[in-house]
C-alpha cells in the first residue's frame, strides 16, 4: 500500500484542476481587482497544464486508487477531450463576463469544478466514482444557471435544472443501491461476471431494475426523450456560455457515462438493454427533430438540436458493438465541435438577457463573413450535409446500425436528417438576408482566434476524418 | 500523379484566396497561369486508365478512389478548357481574389468528381460544388443574386439529399459496398428512381428546371459558363456513370417516359427562348432544350446515340460557353440585356456581330461546325431504333435557327438606334479569348474522328450490360 511519486503523477490532471480552481477562489476573495484581470489567464493555463498532464501522466497500479480510478486508453482520452471543452467554454465565457461584469473568479471555479466531475465520469472505475463525478458536474452548473442573481429567466431556471437534476440524482443513487443489492459490489471490473454468476430469478430482475434506473438518469443527463424536459428550459434561460457548457461538456459527460458503464463494464450483457435504447432513440429523434422546426430562440433552439444530436448517439449505443463506441466517439466529438463552433458566434452577439433570437442572425454574412461563415459550416456540418465532417459521422452511426439489423433506425435517422437540413438551413439562409440595421460588431482578439481554429479544424477534419480516430 | 491533378487546382485555390493585396491585373495573370495547370498536366502525359486509391475512411468502407476513363477523360478536357476561359472572362470586380478562388476550388471539385470512383466520394463532390457555386452567384451576381442563389441552392440540395438517399440505400440493399467496380446490379427501382431525380435536377431535364433561367441570367458570366458548360455536365456525365452503370435494366424500361420528358423538355426550351425580350434568357432557354435533346441521346440505349450525346456535351459545353460570353460581350457595350431597346448593333460592332453570328451557327448546327456533327450522331442512333422520335427531335434543329436568328436580327441587323458612338469594337484580348472557340467548333465540326472514337471508347467501358 505505497503511494509513490508516480502514483501522484497518474492522478495529476486531476490535482491541476483542484488546486487551479483552490487559487481562483483565493485571488477571487483577496484580491477582486487583480482576478478581474487574471482569472481568465489562470483558467487558462491551468487547463493547459492538465491537458499536458493528462497527455504525458503515467499509469498507476496503486491498490489505492485501481479500484476507483481507471488508466486506460479510453479513460486518457476522455480526459483529453474533456480539458479541450474546459479550454473552450472558458473562452466562450470572456465576452459574457464582460458584458454583464459579472464576478469572473468564481465563474471560473466553477466551471473548473465541473469539468473535475466529468474527468471523473471519464475514468471511473466504480459505480460511486461515476455518481460523484455526476454529481460534481452538476452541482457547480446549478449554481453557473443562475449566475446574474437579477436574471428572471436564470433563476427559474436554476431551480427547474436544480430539481429535476436532484430527482435524476436519486434515480441514479437508487439504481446503483439495487445493484449493489443485486451482486454485492459497485465495481465495474467484476461487474460482468458478477451477473453472468447471478443465478436466481430474483437477484437477476434486481439488477436488471437497477440498470434501468441508471439508464434512466443517465439519459436524463443525456436529455433524451422522455427525460429532456428540463433541458430546454434550461438552456433558455441559463447565460449562453453556460449554455453552450451544458449543451457540449453535459452531453460528453452523459455519453462518456454511457461507454463507461456500458462499453467497459457490461459490453452486451443483455440484449434486451440494447432493444431498450433502440426503443429510446425513435422518439427522441422524431419528437427533438420536428419541435426544432418552430424554434426561434436560439438557445432554445439548440437544446432541441442536442437532443435530436442525443438521439443519434443512442443508435450506436444500442449496436453494442466495438465499431459502434467508435462511431459513437467520432459522432460526439464531431457534435462538440460544431455546437461549440455555433456557440462561438452565439455569445459574440449575445447581449441581452433573452439571449440570441433568429432575427438577430439577419445578414449576419453582410456584417461579418468570418464569424457567419464559421456559423454557417458548423450548421452545415450538425445537419451533415456533404462536404463536411457532419456527413461522414452520420454515415458512420448509419453503416453500424445498419450490420447489427436496426433497419427502422436507419430509415428514422435519414428521414428526420432531411427535417434537420431544413431547419438549419433556415438559420444560414436567414444570415444571408439583406441587413436593415447596420450594427457594429464588437469581438475579442481571442475570439476571433479561437473561431479561427474551430473552423480550420472543421476544414481539415472533413479533408481528413482519419485524424480524428 | 492523379492526386495531383485534383489536389494541384486546390492549393492555387488556397493561394488566391490569400492573395487579396495583389492588384486585379496580376491577379488575373496568376489565376489564369493556375488554371491552366490541370490542361497543361492532361495533355504532357496519357491519362487514360491511371487510379488512385487511399483509404480514407474506413469506419464507413470510404476509399478515396480516383480513377480516369475514357469518358472521364473527355468531360475533363471539358473542365480543364472552360475554367480559364472563365477567369480571363470576368471583367474588374471586387474582391475578385475571392471569386477566381472559388472558381478554381471548383476546378479542383470538377476534377475530383469527373473522376470519382466512390460513390461517397461521388456524393461528395456533387454536393462540395454547390457551395462555391452559391457564393459565386450570390456575391457577385446582378440585383436579385441572393434570392435567385438561395433558389439555385435549395433545388440543388433537394437534388443531394435524393442522391445521399440512393446512395446509402445501394450501399445498404445491394453491393454493401460503395465502389463503383464492385456494385451490383440488382438495384431497386425505387433507388433507380431516386437517383434518376437528382440527376435530373441538376442537368435540368425537363420539368425540373425551375431553377435555371434566374440563375443564368443573375450569375456573372463566369458563373454562367460555369453553370452552363460544366455543371449540367455533372448530370449528364451522372446519368452516364451511375444510371446506366448500375441498373441499365431500369433505366431500359423507363427510357420511353424519359425520352418524351426530353423532347418536351427541348420543345419546351425552344419554344420558350422564341418567345423572350431578354437575350441572355433567350440563351439559357437555348441550353435547356439543347440539354435535354443531349438527355434524349443519353436515355436511348445504343452506342451510336450514347457515343452522340457524349461528344455532344462536350459540344454544347463549348458553344453555350462562347455564346455567353459574346453575349455578356454586347452587354458591356450596350448596357442592357433587353431585345427591345436596342437594334442595328451591326453596323458600329461589326466584328462582334460575326463573331456572335459564328457562334451562333455552331448553336444551330450549321454543318462543318461542332454541334452539327454531334446532333447528327444523336440524331442517327435515334433514327435506328425509332424513325418518328427522329423526325420530331429534327424539327427542333428548325426551331433553334428560328430563335437564334430571331435575336441576331433583331439585335444585330434591324435599322441602328441612337447612342452608339461611344461603343468600342472586339479588342485584341477578347479575340485572343474567342480563338480557343473558334478553333475547337471548327475542329470538332471538320475533323470529328478522335473525338467521336474517344467517345465510343468511353461508351464501351461504362456499357457492360449490353
Amino acid at each position: 500500500m505505497r503511494f509513490n511519486m508516480e502514483d501522484v503523477f497518474a492522478i495529476s490532471p486531476f490535482l491541476i484542476l483542484l488546486f487551479g480552481a483552490l487559487i481562483l477562489l483565493l485571488i477571487e476573495s483577496f484580491a477582486e481587482k487583480l482576478s478581474k484581470k487574471i482569472a481568465s489567464y489562470v483558467t487558462l493555463v491551468t487547463l493547459i497544464i492538465a491537458f499536458i498532464a493528462a497527455y504525458l501522466a503515467p499509469v498507476s497500479a496503486s491498490p489505492l486508487l485501481t479500484p476507483w480510478l481507471r488508466f486506460d486508453f479510453l479513460a486518457r482520452q476522455f480526459s483529453l477531450f474533456f480539458i479541450l471543452i474546459g479550454i473552450g467554454s472558458a473562452f466562450l465565457a470572456s465576452p459574457f463576463l464582460l458584458y454583464t461584469n459579472a464576478t469572473r473568479g468564481e465563474y471560473y471555479f466553477l466551471l473548473l469544478s465541473s469539468l473535475f466531475g466529468l474527468l471523473l465520469i471519464g475514468s471511473a472505475a466504480d459505480f460511486l466514482t461515476l455518481f460523484l463525478g455526476i454529481e460534481t458536474l452538476s452541482i457547480p452548473l446549478y449554481i453557473l444557471c443562475g449566475y446574474i442573481k437579477q436574471w428572471g429567466f436564470s433563476r427559474e431556471a436554476a431551480m427547474k435544472y436544480f430539481l429535476m437534476g436532484s430527482l435524476a440524482a436519486a434515480f441514479l443513487l437508487y439504481g446503483i443501491a439495487l445493484v449493489y443489492g443485486a451482486v454485492g459490489s459497485t465495481r465495474f471490473d467484476t461487474l460482468l461476471d458478477n451477473y453472468h454468476a447471478l443465478s436466481t430469478y430474483t437477484s437477476k430482475a434486481l439488477f436488471i431494475s437497477g440498470i434501468t434506473l441508471i439508464t434512466a438518469a443517465l439519459s436524463f443527463e443525456a436529455a433524451v426523450f422522455p427525460f429532456h424536459t428540463w433541458a430546454p428550459d434550461v438552456y433558455s434561460g441559463a447565460p449562453t456560455p453556460v449554455a453552450a457548457f451544458m449543451a457540449i461538456g453535459t452531453k460528453a459527460g452523459a455519453f462518456a457515462a454511457f461507454i463507461v458503464v456500458f462499453f467497459v463494464a457490461l459490453p452486451q450483457f443483455h440484449p434486451i438493454w440494447n432493444e431498450g435504447i433502440a426503443l429510446l432513440a425513435y422518439p427522441t429523434l422524431i419528437y427533438a427533430n420536428f419541435v426544432a422546426l418552430r424554434q426561434t430562440q436560439l438557445r432554445r433552439f439548440f437544446a432541441y438540436s442536442g437532443i435530436s444530436h442525443a438521439g443519434f448517439l443512442l443508435i450506436p449505443l444500442a449496436v453494442g458493438t466495438p465499431e459502434a463506441l467508435q462511431a459513437l466517439f467520432f459522432y460526439l466529438a464531431v457534435y462538440v465541435l460544431a455546437t461549440f463552433g455555433a456557440f462561438i458566434v452565439l455569445v459574440l452577439i449575445d447581449e441581452k438577457e433573452e439571449g440570441v433570437i433568429l432575427q438577430d442572425l439577419r445578414g449576419l454574412y453582410w456584417r461579418h463573413p468570418m464569424l457567419a461563415s464559421l456559423f454557417i459550416l458548423c450548421a452545415l456540418t450538425l445537419a451533415g450535409i456533404p462536404p463536411t465532417i457532419g456527413f461522414l459521422a452520420k454515415l458512420a452511426i448509419f453503416k453500424v446500425a445498419f450490420q447489427a439489423g436496426y433497419y427502422g433506425l436507419v430509415i428514422v435517422g435519414l428521414l428526420t436528417t432531411v427535417l434537420a437540413i431544413y431547419y438549419y438551413l433556415r438559420l444560414v439562409s436567414v444570415m444571408f438576408s439583406s441587413t436593415l440595421v447596420e450594427k457594429p460588431m464588437t469581438w475579442s482578439r481571442s475570439m476571433l482566434a479561437m473561431g479561427c481554429v474551430t473552423l480550420i479544424v472543421i476544414v481539415m477534419l472533413s479533408i481528413y476524418p482519419n485524424g480524428l480516430i | 500523379m492523379l492526386l495531383w491533378l485534383f489536389v494541384l487546382p486546390l492549393i492555387c485555390s488556397g493561394i488566391l484566396f490569400l492573395c487579396g493585396f495583389l492588384s486585379q491585373k496580376i491577379l488575373k495573370a496568376t489565376a489564369f497561369l493556375f488554371s491552366l495547370i490541370p490542361l497543361v498536366m492532361l495533355l504532357s502525359a496519357n491519362w487514360n486508365d491511371t487510379a488512385f486509391v487511399y483509404n480514407w475512411f474506413p469506419m464507413a468502407s470510404v476509399q478515396f478512389y480516383l480513377r480516369i476513363d475514357a469518358l472521364s477523360l473527355l468531360f475533363l478536357y471539358l473542365v480543364a478548357v472552360i475554367i480559364p476561359i472563365c477567369i480571363v472572362a470576368e471583367k474588374r470586380r471586387p474582391a475578385l481574389h475571392l471569386l477566381y478562388g472559388f472558381i478554381l476550388l471548383l476546378q479542383a471539385l470538377l476534377i475530383g468528381f469527373f473522376t470519382a470512383r466512390d460513390l461517397v466520394l461521388f456524393t461528395i463532390f456533387w454536393e462540395a460544388m454547390l457551395f462555391p457555386l452559391y457564393f459565386i452567384i450570390a456575391n457577385w451576381g446582378g440585383r436579385k443574386a441572393h434570392e435567385t442563389a438561395f433558389t439555385f441552392l435549395l433545388y440543388m440540395i433537394t437534388g443531394s439529399a435524393l442522391l445521399i438517399a440512393a446512395v446509402l440505400g445501394t450501399y445498404f440493399l445491394g453491393s454493401h459496398s460503395f465502389s463503383l467496380d464492385q456494385l451490383s446490379h440488382a438495384v431497386p427501382a425505387w433507388i433507380g428512381i431516386i437517383f434518376t431525380l437528382a440527376f435530373a435536377v441538376k442537368t435540368p431535364l425537363f420539368p425540373f428546371h425551375g431553377w435555371l433561367p434566374d440563375t443564368y441570367c443573375q450569375a456573372p458570366v463566369s458563373g454562367t459558363i460555369l453553370l452552363s458548360a460544366l455543371l449540367s455536365k455533372a448530370g449528364i456525365y451522372g446519368f452516364l456513370r451511375i444510371a446506366w452503370g448500375i441498373f441499365p435494366d431500369h433505366m431500359i424500361a423507363w427510357s420511353p417516359l424519359l425520352i418524351g420528358l426530353s423532347v418536351v423538355g427541348v420543345f419546351y426550351g425552344g419554344l420558350t427562348a422564341w418567345r423572350q425580350l431578354d437575350y441572355k434568357r433567350l440563351i439559357a432557354y437555348s441550353s435547356l432544350s439543347h440539354v435535354n435533346f443531349i438527355l434524349a441521346g443519353v436515355f436511348i440505349w445504343n452506342h451510336a446515340t450514347h457515343s452522340g450525346a457524349i461528344v455532344q456535351s462536350i459540344n454544347h459545353g463549348i458553344t453555350i460557353a462562347a455564346l455567353f460570353l459574346a453575349a455578356e460581350w454586347l452587354e458591356r457595350r450596350v448596357n442592357t440585356t433587353d431585345m427591345r431597346s436596342i437594334s442595328g448593333v451591326a453596323a458600329t460592332l461589326p466584328q462582334l456581330c460575326w463573331l456572335t453570328l459564328f457562334f451562333v451557327m455552331s448553336s444551330i448546327a450549321l454543318p462543318g461546325t461542332n454541334s452539327f456533327v454531334g446532333e447528327l450522331m444523336i440524331l442517327f442512333g435515334v433514327f435506328g431504333s425509332n424513325p418518328w422520335l427522329a423526325t420530331v427531335l429534327g424539327l427542333t434543329v428548325i426551331l433553334s435557327v428560328i430563335y437564334m436568328l430571331r435575336w441576331m436580327q433583331k439585335v444585330y441587323f434591324e435599322l441602328p438606334s441612337a447612342q452608339s458612338h461611344s461603343w468600342k469594337d472586339l479588342s485584341l484580348k477578347e479575340f485572343a479569348i474567342a480563338i480557343p472557340f473558334i478553333v475547337l467548333i471548327l475542329w470538332i465540326g471538320l475533323y470529328p474522328q478522335p473525338i467521336s472514337e474517344q467517345a465510343l471508347t468511353a461508351i464501351k467501358g461504362v456499357g457492360n450490360a449490353l
